[in-house]
């Protein structure tokens, strides 16, 4: 066991961590954070993408041991400190983009990736954005709806 | 699905990971990306006592070009960089679609260029354009480098020409000819996230009166242990122009040299077949887009 620091949410956590610990299983397990999803456990199904200083990656193919000095961004970190819903999230909520939901941290945290870097993507780039997101419920149409509208929503609150 | 005991080391200079690898020899691996050695260390399929994860080494990272010389590409860059690059997407577009294609927008920032000829996956989707737009890995160790041609460096389903105590650093790729262009092109059962069934990629030159083809490289993957140098497509087309007859003798030759499996993904049957459409599709594309140069 190796102490290391963890910067989760622009929060430092003090972490025991042995190497072969994946960075999923501490979020989840250690720091107590159960926003983020296991899924597959493959790198297939999405649910447990994290973003890595802005870019979405698969928590449960990354060893924690790597992410020192990097800053992570689980769906905790979302909301603001008030707890108001960040546009992506009260998206999902208003375009009924939630089903069963245990998808829905990995697809808004790719959504938010995909925004950060184009504020206003087609609905061809927004697709593409979330094809390593599976919903077992199917519920594409109405994430892709979402996404769509949080970008607008985003953007012309920008223009203000 | 938790991973066994190892050490791991994330040395930040080239040095340092040769002399761990030199040290560790063949109870090491190396970690870049991972989105291929931590799936296998899941399945017990690896059981590497060390882990040197590279990702901290500036050497090992970017792209960077020199005219008349070619491109230098890290192995540690991430595939989404490579996708990215307008510079790979102007000079060398079959590895530009070929990124693109690779997993998710996930496994694209976190897997790397090396690991991917390293893992040497039948099914890769970047090795095949990388071996038809002629490059070269460069091995490197406490030693010294050596230089190998991707095709030389794969020798087969998994396998590899890399020593026990070296780690690919660099690929180069060279200036690509005047009046060439590359593309690339895969089948696979779904859209997004699928293991390429066939895939391929071609590389042609035009000869100065812009008409007759004078060099051509087509590579098949997916459907031979290793990425497949066609033999018989560059004798059909050099020092011809480009005809729909020749194009549909040469997308059988290419059928012919094509050794498909079948597995999971698709019969061998369906692959030759598809053999077949991606030759003429790309031979065509890639004509065209040599013309426009």
């Amino acid at each position: 066991m190796k102490l290391i620091q963890l910067d989760i949410n622009n929060q430092v956590y003090e972490i025991p961590v042995n190497p072969r610990d994946l960075l999923v299983d501490v979020i989840r397990k250690k720091v107590g954070l159960t926003g983020t999803k296991k899924g597959c456990g493959q790198g297939d199904c999405g649910a447990c993408t994290v973003l890595i200083n802005g870019v979405p990656v698969l928590s449960c193919i990354t060893l924690a041991i790597s992410c020192l000095g990097k800053k992570i961004s689980t769906i905790e970190g979302m909301a603001d400190e008030q707890g108001n819903l960040h546009p992506i999230q009260q998206a999902f909520v208003d375009h009924g983009a939630v089903q069963c939901g245990f998808c829905t941290p990995g697809m808004i945290l790719s959504a938010k990736a995909l925004l950060d870097q184009n504020p206003l993507p087609s609905v061809l780039e927004i697709k593409r954005s979330i094809s390593g997101n599976i919903c077992r419920c199917t519920g594409y149409k109405k994430i892709v709806e979402a996404i769509s509208a949080a970008a607008k929503e985003i953007s012309t609150g920008e223009v203000k | 699905m938790y991973l066994h005991e190892f050490e791991y080391y994330a040395p930040m200079t080239a040095e340092e990971a040769f002399g761990l690898i030199g040290r560790l020899g063949s109870n090491a691996k190396v970690l870049a990306g991972g989105t291929d050695l931590l799936l296998m260390m899941k399945e017990k399929m690896l059981t590497p006592q060390y882990l040197i994860d590279i990702n901290g080494v500036p050497e090992f990272q970017g792209i960077s070009y020199e005219p008349a010389k070619g491109t230098v590409i890290g192995a540690a860059t991430k595939i989404a960089e490579i996708e990215h690059s307008s510079l790979i997407k102007e000079k060398y577009f079959a590895l530009h679609q070929a990124a693109g294609e690779l997993g998710s927008v996930q496994v694209r920032s976190m897997a790397t260029i090396g690991g991917n000829s390293c893992h040497a996956s039948p099914a890769a989707e970047t090795t095949t354009p990388l071996v038809a737009l002629g490059a070269k890995v460069l091995l490197a160790s406490d030693a010294g480098e050596r230089e190998l041609p991707l095709e030389d460096f794969i020798l087969g389903n998994r396998k590899t020409a890399l020593g026990e105590k070296e780690l690919v650093s660099r690929f180069i790729l060279p200036e690509p000819a005047p009046r060439s262009a590359s593309c690339y092109g895969h089948i696979g059962l779904r859209n997004a996230m699928e293991i390429d069934a066939v895939n391929m990629a071609v590389n042609l030159v035009l000869e100065v009166s812009g008409r007759k083809i004078k060099e051509l490289k087509l590579v098949m993957g997916s459907v031979a242990p290793k990425p497949l140098v066609s033999l018989e497509v560059p004798a059909i087309l050099v020092g011809h122009e480009l005809s729909d007859d020749l194009v549909e003798k040469a997308a059988l030759a290419a059928c012919g040299e094509a050794k498909p499996i079948s597995d999971i993904r698709a019969s061998a049957e369906y692959r030759r077949e598809m053999v077949y459409v991606l030759a003429r599709r790309l031979l065509y594309q890639a004509f065209n887009a040599a013309q426009e140069v």
